[in-house]
């Protein structure tokens, strides 16, 4: 038991070593998008997959941490607990807010209220230029750092999005295996019934917000610095709406999918992309396909293919 | 002072009309299907384009609002047949995957067939210029949308309460099975009422493009706002929608003229507080509690 549970993790570690020992800088600094965007598509997985709330602000939380950690690596030098930490910490306080605001109401006013909230936050961002820089965004950034070491490169990014996303999959799966993440799944399929055993349908979401808001926050606390860069539309709600894409494409309920769908999301805008004007016509036809033909994601496509008969 | 609040007013009153014709098309199929519909505003957009494209052909310019009613029906019907009807029992969840889907893809598509720039139309003469109120400039065009659009919506209420089509309408929002009992078919009700919504989101599109223009993203800004017009309005009631196209219509516009930088935020705040303050819409319809 104990060995299966630590296989996962050791051959996402040996993976993430091969890769960063082979690939170029390019592609570290891709791979190290796809890791960070797929923490917070994580992080809404725990939303939509297990609560049923389909929150369309969810780049607010992402992008507003990402803002924190690039103002405060302006003066404060970018120290990588200290970004952690505030990303967290932002990340965890814009998801309160939004709590208050959105968990009032069932589901489509929840979604109409969390864009509401997206967009509000979005043009905080947008027209506060003296902090922000507006349409502009931050540019020019300090490189990463622990204490005397630099963490600017391409492969220390990619190793240090490696880590945050295989932690993040664990504090995942422990908060679904958690007495609140069950209860999370309870408010989802019996509301009423959770209301009868006593459960306050409010804190339970609510909880479960503050969650996803620290682990999105978490990865948007070192999005800016794979760039150095972050611009308004790391909070426009068309990346909201982008994660849910994603999230759907690789699997809605299935953690490691939300990996799968940021990466396949990527890789088709940029490598379809460079090809071909028409990648969002690709994407919306793959995205509608899985939803006609695959509603599970390929994730769990890929589950039922690999291990025929064995429940997964 | 008094011209300018006069136009403002004006101005908030054609935008609230557009907002109306959009909203009311997804009101009714929200309500009555229970079908979030969030490839509404690829209707509008498609509208728009075929209006641009038929006011500059020289045929006769009328002739491009029920055009641009008829074809976007035209390509609701298509829609419904597949694979819109196969989702109407599914959870509100995959209906929003579906359709925001098919709008990401008809975006695309129209971004391919029409170009990326903004596209305005040649208005017909008639409509062209302005007209002098209190000394203030106001473009004619725009009491065009006032009149064409509150007009639309006078008939569709009346569509919708006044004859026996309506009724039934009405009847299946309330209790589906009971209408099928009485030997109607509502899966044929269904197609229809969702053609008059295509047609409705692609009619006001066609009357939008003088005012806003066409370019691509602008199915997406019109779709936003037309559900949080439904929504603020409260689902399945008619007047509600009437009432917050009006009030959403006129809260962006003077945020505007009030507080020019944050007038995005300013206005969706005080969505937020009317949504948090009457979490039902504003005109709320007598619900039946199960």
């Amino acid at each position: 038991m104990s060995l299966s549970r630590l296989a996962l993790p050791m051959a996402g570690l040996a993976a993430m070593a091969a890769v960063a020992a082979l690939s170029g800088d390019f592609q570290l600094r891709f791979l190290a998008e796809i890791l960070l965007i797929g923490t917070a598509v994580l992080s809404l997985d725990l939303l939509i997959g297990f609560g049923g709330l389909i929150s369309l602000g969810h780049a607010a939380l992402f992008g507003s941490a990402a803002y924190a950690a690039a103002i405060a690596a302006q003066h404060l030098g970018a120290s990588l607990p200290v970004m952690l930490g505030i990303g967290i910490a932002m990340g965890t306080a814009v998801a309160a807010l939004m709590g208050l605001v959105i968990l009032r109401a069932g589901s489509l006013f929840l979604l109409i209220l969390a864009l509401l909230f997206g967009q509000i936050v979005w043009e905080i961002c947008f027209h506060w230029r003296e902090v922000t820089g507006g349409a502009d965004g931050l540019r020019g950034l300090p490189p990463l750092s622990l204490g005397p070491w630099a963490l600017g490169d391409a492969r220390s990014l990619f190793v240090l999005a490696g880590l945050l996303a295989l932690g993040s999959l664990g504090v995942a799966r422990s908060f679904v295996a958690s007495p609140l993440g069950r209860a999370l799944i309870g408010t989802r399929e019996q509301p009423i019934r959770m209301q009868a055993l006593g459960y306050t349908l409010f804190s339970v979401r609510f909880r479960a917000l503050l969650v996803a808001g620290a682990m999105a926050g978490a990865a948007g606390s070192l999005y800016p610095f794979v760039n150095l860069y972050v611009g308004p539309q790391s909070v426009h709600w068309t990346l909201s709406a982008t994660m849910i894409i994603m999230l759907v494409i690789g699997g809605v309920g299935s953690l490691w999918g939300a990996f799968l769908g940021t990466a396949v999301y990527l890789a088709l805008q940029t490598y379809v992309g460079a090809w071909t004007d028409r990648w969002q016509l690709c994407v919306g036809l793959l995205f509608v396909l899985t939803v006609l033909v695959m509603p599970q994601g390929l994730a769990s496509g890929f589950l039922r293919l690999t291990r025929k008969g064995r429940t997964p | 002072m008094m011209g300018y609040a006069a136009i403002q007013v004006l101005n908030a009153l054609s935008f609230s009309a557009l907002l109306l014709l959009t909203g009311l098309g997804l009101s009714v199929v929200l309500s009555l299907m229970n079908f979030v519909n969030l490839a509404h505003g690829s209707f509008y957009l498609l509208g728009s384009y075929i209006a641009v494209h038929w006011l500059a052909s020289g045929a006769p310019w009328w002739m491009a609002f029920p055009v641009a009613f008829l074809a976007t029906a035209l390509a609701g019907a298509l829609l419904e047949r597949f694979p819109l009807r196969a989702f109407y029992a599914r959870p509100h969840l995959m209906q929003v995957l579906l359709t925001y889907g098919l709008s990401v893809i008809f975006a695309d598509l129209m971004r391919w067939g029409f170009g990326a720039q903004i596209l305005s139309p040649e208005l017909p003469e008639m409509l062209q210029g302005v007209v002098f109120l209190f000394d203030m400039p106001f473009p004619l065009y725009r009491l065009f949308i006032i009149g064409a659009g509150f007009a639309m919506a006078l008939a569709l209420w009346l569509l919708f309460d006044r004859t026996m089509w309506g009724a039934v309408v009405r009847a299946a929002v309330s209790d589906r099975g009971i209408v099928e009992t009485l030997g109607i078919d509502t899966r044929r009700l269904f197609a229809a009422v969702f053609m008059l919504s295509a047609g409705l989101g692609g009619l006001s599109g066609a009357l939008g493009a003088g005012m806003l223009a066409a370019y691509p993203g602008l199915d997406e800004e019109v779709l936003i706002l037309a559900l949080i017009t439904v929504v603020v309005g409260g689902l399945g009631s008619f007047g509600g929608t009437v009432l917050s196209a009006l009030v959403v219509g006129f809260a962006l516009t003077f945020s505007k003229v009030w507080f020019p930088e944050f007038a995005n935020l300013a206005a969706f705040s005080a969505m937020i507080a009317l949504l948090l303050a009457r979490p039902n819409g504003l005109v709320a319809p007598p619900l039946r509690q199960l």
